[in-house]
């Protein structure tokens, strides 16, 4: 099984743990308590409330042993700066962030760093839809 | 030399003014129109520029690739590393300051390789702690970020240096006695200087030794 770290419980995250807990270990990190509630009971993983800023956070979240982290919380800059920590401090292998502005996109992609704009996604669907 | 400040809060604001006045050329980057538009007609002499200073077009209006300085004094960590990395990274600042709000993100920092991270809260917390705790201790000044702190002890009766000359008493490591300052007089001490009771002592101590230095000079914390 891998182990995936998700930071964020908002719509994108709680769909996303609850598939991936299906198959996987996954440890969910918000700083709202309440956000972590909405698991509910059947929810299997791990949740840790706290500052996904805070260094002692990710470690509490065992990221350094992580497959793979992805950031969703709503705030672009926090997604950005803690996917660079993953990568940087943690070396962890796969990295991925949701970013609401395309620039921002383009600027911070690297290699280990995927990053996914809802916007752009939306359009290649909607591109699809006639093609 | 010219200056970047984002956020024109408190400390973008007060920071600005002073650098002004010592003829830096300042511009001022802060989201918040109304704000801006009021600095605008207030300060004449700083270029304000409308915008969030963690987009790259905004940083580029503030013409940040001339800079010789970005600061950042945001009020969240995030965008503060943002913008030094954006500063640095994309346009080539030399050096990059940062306000850290909370002292739990400054590793972020670090990794985010912002050159000055200053930690204000702790500073702060540093100075309250001082002036809360020992009376008989003053804080006259602090360099390198309050890592070296001159300070100003009171020589109680009954202390354990009281009475003995600079050759008998033990100051511990990284401390040393600047001058005894006697009803008029100043002393620049020599070995064979005796420090009375009353005396002033005017001593220069890294941060972390400032409480055991007060502790050989006065007893007690």
């Amino acid at each position: 099984m891998k182990y995936v770290v998700i930071v964020g419980c908002g719509r994108t995250g709680k769909e996303l743990a609850f598939e991936l807990s299906k198959t996987e270990n996954v440890v969910v990190v918000d700083k709202d308590l309440k956000k972590l509630d909405s698991l509910g009971d059947d929810f299997n993983g791990k949740k840790v409330w706290a500052d996904a800023l805070d260094i002692n956070t990710l470690d509490k979240a065992g990221i350094a042993e992580a497959t793979a982290v992805y950031l969703l919380t709503g705030n672009d800059n926090l997604n950005l700066v803690v996917g660079k920590v993953a990568r940087r401090k943690y070396q962890v292998k796969k990295v991925i962030l949701q970013v609401g502005d395309t620039i921002k996109k383009k600027i911070f992609s690297e290699e280990g760093l995927t990053i996914v704009n809802r916007t752009y996604l939306i359009v290649e669907v909607l591109k699809k839809c006639i093609s | 030399m010219y200056i970047v400040i984002a956020g024109a809060g408190r400390l973008g604001l007060v920071l600005a003014k002073k650098l002004e006045e010592d003829k830096h050329q300042i511009c001022l980057i802060d989201k918040n129109e109304n704000l801006c538009n009021r600095l605008a007609s207030e300060l004449k002499d700083i270029m304000i520029v409308c915008g969030d200073a963690t987009y790259p077009d905004v940083l580029k209006e503030a013409r940040i690739e001339k800079a010789d300085v970005c600061v950042s004094a945001a009020s969240s960590d995030e965008d503060g590393t943002i913008i030094c990395y954006l500063a640095k990274e994309l346009f080539g600042v030399k050096r990059t300051v940062a306000r850290v709000n909370d002292p739990k993100h400054i590793p972020l920092y670090k990794y985010m390789e912002v050159d000055n991270p200053v930690d204000s809260t702790s500073i702060i917390a540093r100075i309250v702690e001082e002036e809360a705790s020992f009376s008989d201790v003053i804080s006259l000044l602090s360099i390198k970020k309050g890592r070296l702190s001159i300070v100003r002890v009171d020589i109680p009766e009954g202390s354990p240096v009281a009475n003995k000359s600079l050759k008998e008493i033990t100051l511990p490591a990284n401390s040393v006695l600047v001058s005894i300052l006697r009803g008029p007089d100043i002393i620049i001490p020599y070995g064979s200087t005796v420090i009375l009771p009353g005396d002033e002592v005017i001593a220069a101590t890294l941060i972390d030794i400032e409480k055991d230095l007060v502790k050989a000079l006065i007893g007690k914390i």
